[in-house]
């Protein structure tokens, strides 16, 4: 069976859809992963005495990559949750207004986390920060402290077939870890996405095929599967 | 005063439809740009960190898959058999089959509205086919459902022990007795209410039947042992026990109840048996239905998470701007006892629990009220108990309770007819806030004789 849980999205055109797989596959890999290493390390802890050194920080890292990845698209389903009970009492032309703002405001949160996860990231892959304090002015003169790439992380071993990038980025130098703009380009990547996507949400509520940016609670998809075996006949 | 500016922000983008997470964030981003010389990077970074750097919120996830599995692998279905076995044939027994239902399934996950979609929507059907009103019957599980965040484990739970550095494990215990109060409550005044109205009862279909439910139920209810029973004894910390839990019912509903997965079939059908099909072991990890557990599980850890790692800006505002201790000191100044605040926060959380999903309320009002509640020497467990019995009551307090929004939408009934059912039931969740707050023992007690006393550090 496994009914009722699955998504209500569909997406419009083949690429849509396409790209909606993918999204939600990679949402349920990273949550798959997470859980296995984890369960995995404890079996090995008591069965075996041994564990695996990097599991903890690896699942740590990709519950990051979960969220940072994941509300991007939860914007696109619209499954972020809110307050509606405010906007349910006015008419829908004044609720057409506050959502047109509301995603106004999105897109401004959007922006600066934009700008905050390339600032923060840029430095470890050998890239400039912006200046500016609220908006983007420029690139910063590379200092010999802006050269961060060769910042590693503290357990997870590098591993053999990302080698390639060593002549690239650490000037050949064997990394023994992971180095840190790996884990952290999810930081600029989500902010990007999540910049796209609530442009896109904003554009569909200014057309007038959406109401609003949340949800009131995160069953309403579920209430909607099982309304149907209560309704008055 | 900045600060007042900060919170106003925050409430009126809420209330015209931003998402919670946004409200907290942008405010406080703002706040931190004007106002201090934190740079974005350092925000983006602590973002990061919300999920990367605490170990203890990455329970959720796992609490959530573990609560997805067993509600699309039918085991509502199995507790609420096993639940009429046991108390069906009472005055009205099927609600209180529904009403310990709700606790079993609250035991197995941590949400509220998640309880009242999974149980609500079977048992509300089966109390109008018996001739019940289904005022009665909703009234009945929006309250009951109530429970899903009282009875470990509790995603609420999780968050306030994260925001506020006390153990998983404690608030967990703690919720206990409460949790079993609070349910033979509403069961005591359903029996009551059943012999004045003289409601129908069931039949009673004998012990076999006990049993075999009993024994159908348990692969389910074993969960909770494992959880609980990991905890406790030591074995696992609560994040490892929640993984745990998520990969054990994992195989029970792929390899045992098999509702879902590669041995389900099409209704009517009895499932496959494992035997018949060997080769799902391996395929079951890479079912649809599997993916599809996994993605829901997912998709609603996102959404928590993003309110929890910007309520953490917040937080992380509030703590650089000494604001929790100085509110502590004009109320102290204002002779302000415990007994007082206490009143203040039912107030705040009764209120805000209205309008708002109860995690994304907590992760910021719990960094408030704490450091004054230990200021005036509450308890910290108990301080956490009286604020998620509060949210309880808040998501079923008209006007806009979030459980009684649930509760019209699965019962497909207007708002206004289960604000009035759930009215009684509500009388007697208040009278047991009222002891829950005044009464830190019933909360403190469990925790204590099992985990010794609690050490209290500033």
């Amino acid at each position: 069976m496994g009914d009722g849980m699955s998504s209500h999205y569909q997406g419009h055109s083949a690429f849509g859809r396409f790209v909606n797989e993918i999204e939600e596959t990679a949402i349920a890999v990273i949550l798959g992963l997470m859980t296995l290493i984890t369960f995995v390390n404890v079996v090995l802890r008591y069965g075996f005495n041994t564990g695996l050194i990097w599991g903890l920080e690896a699942v740590t890292i990709l519950f990051a990559w979960l969220v940072l990845f994941g509300i991007s698209y939860a914007v696109k389903v619209t499954a972020h949750l809110g307050v509606d009970a405010v906007i349910n009492l006015v008419s829908p032309a004044a609720r057409r207004v506050l959502a047109m703002i509301a995603a106004v405001i999105c897109i401004v949160y959007a922006a600066l986390l934009l700008k905050g996860a390339w600032d923060y990231w840029a430095n470890f892959a050998n890239l400039p920060q912006t200046t500016g304090r609220f908006f983007p002015t420029g690139f910063e003169e590379m200092k010999r402290t802006s050269y961060r790439s060769w910042y590693e992380v503290v357990d997870i071993p590098m591993p053999d077939w990302l080698r390639f990038i060593e002549p690239w980025i650490n000037e050949g130098e064997a990394y023994e870890k992971l180095p840190r703009f790996i884990p952290y380009a999810i930081l600029p990547f989500g902010a990007a996405l999540l910049l796209f996507r609530f442009i896109q949400a904003g554009a569909r509520i200014w057309r007038g095929d959406q109401q609003s940016l949340i949800v009131s609670h995160e069953a309403e998809d579920a209430v909607d599967d099982v309304a149907h075996m209560n309704r008055e006949d | 005063m900045d600060v007042l500016l900060l919170f106003v922000s925050v409430i009126g983008l809420m209330l015209i439809g931003v998402p919670i997470a946004v409200s907290l964030g942008l405010s406080s981003i703002v706040f931190l740009l004007v106002l201090s010389d934190t740079s974005l990077g350092s925000v983006a970074q602590s973002f990061f960190q919300a999920m990367a750097g605490h170990y203890t919120l990455l329970a959720i996830p796992f609490f959530i898959l573990a609560s997805s599995f067993m509600s699309t692998g039918g085991v509502a279905r199995r507790i609420i058999r096993f639940s009429i076995a046991l108390v069906g044939h009472m005055h009205g027994g099927l609600a209180i089959a529904g009403v310990f239902a709700c606790m079993l399934f609250a035991a197995l996950s941590g949400s509220s509205p998640a309880t009242v979609v999974a149980i609500g929507s079977i048992v509300i059907a089966g109390m109008r086919q018996v001739g019940y009103t289904k005022d009665f019957a909703a009234g009945v599980i929006a309250n009951a459902g109530t429970l899903g965040i009282l009875i470990p484990p509790s995603i609420v739970m999780v968050v306030y022990a994260s925001a506020t550095d006390v153990s998983v494990g404690r608030m967990f215990l703690a919720g206990v007795i409460p949790g079993l109060m609070a349910g033979t409550m509403l069961m005591i005044t359903i029996y009551a209410i059943a012999r004045v109205r003289n409601l129908p009862k069931g039949e009673w279909l004998g012990w076999g039947e006990v049993l075999s439910s009993g024994r159908d139920a348990l692969w389910g209810l074993f969960l909770i042992v494992i959880i609980l029973g990991g905890i406790y004894g030591g074995i696992f910390t609560p994040t490892e026990a929640a993984a745990v839990a998520a990969v054990y019912a994992f195989f029970i509903a792929n390899f045992v109840y098999r509702d879902m997965g590669p041995l389900a079939s099409k209704d009517g059908e009895r499932n496959l048996t494992l035997l018949r099909k060997p080769i799902a072991l391996v395929t079951a990890f890479f079912h649809r239905d599997t993916r599809d557990t996994l993605f829901d599980a997912g998709k609603l850890t996102i959404t928590l998470m993003f309110i929890i790692a910007n309520a953490l800006i917040l937080k992380h505002v509030l703590t650089d701007e000494q604001i929790p201790q100085q509110i502590a000191a004009a109320m102290l100044d204002a002779g302000l006892g415990p007994v007082m605040f206490l009143v203040i926060v039912n107030v705040i959380l009764l209120i805000g629990g209205q309008f708002m999903e109860p995690s994304g309320l907590l992760v910021i009002v719990a960094p408030l009220v704490f450091p004054i509640a230990i200021e005036l020497g509450i308890d910290p467990i108990h301080l956490g108990i009286i604020m998620v019995v509060n949210m309880e009551i808040g998501m079923i307090t008209p006007p806009v309770g979030l459980n009684l929004f649930v509760t019209s939408g699965v019962a497909g009934m207007p708002m206004m007819s289960v604000v009035r059912a759930a009215l009684p039931f509500l009388a007697v969740l208040f009278v047991f806030l009222i002891m829950v707050t005044y009464i830190p023992i019933l909360s403190t007690w469990l925790p204590t004789t099992f985990m010794g006393p609690e050490i209290i550090t500033r």
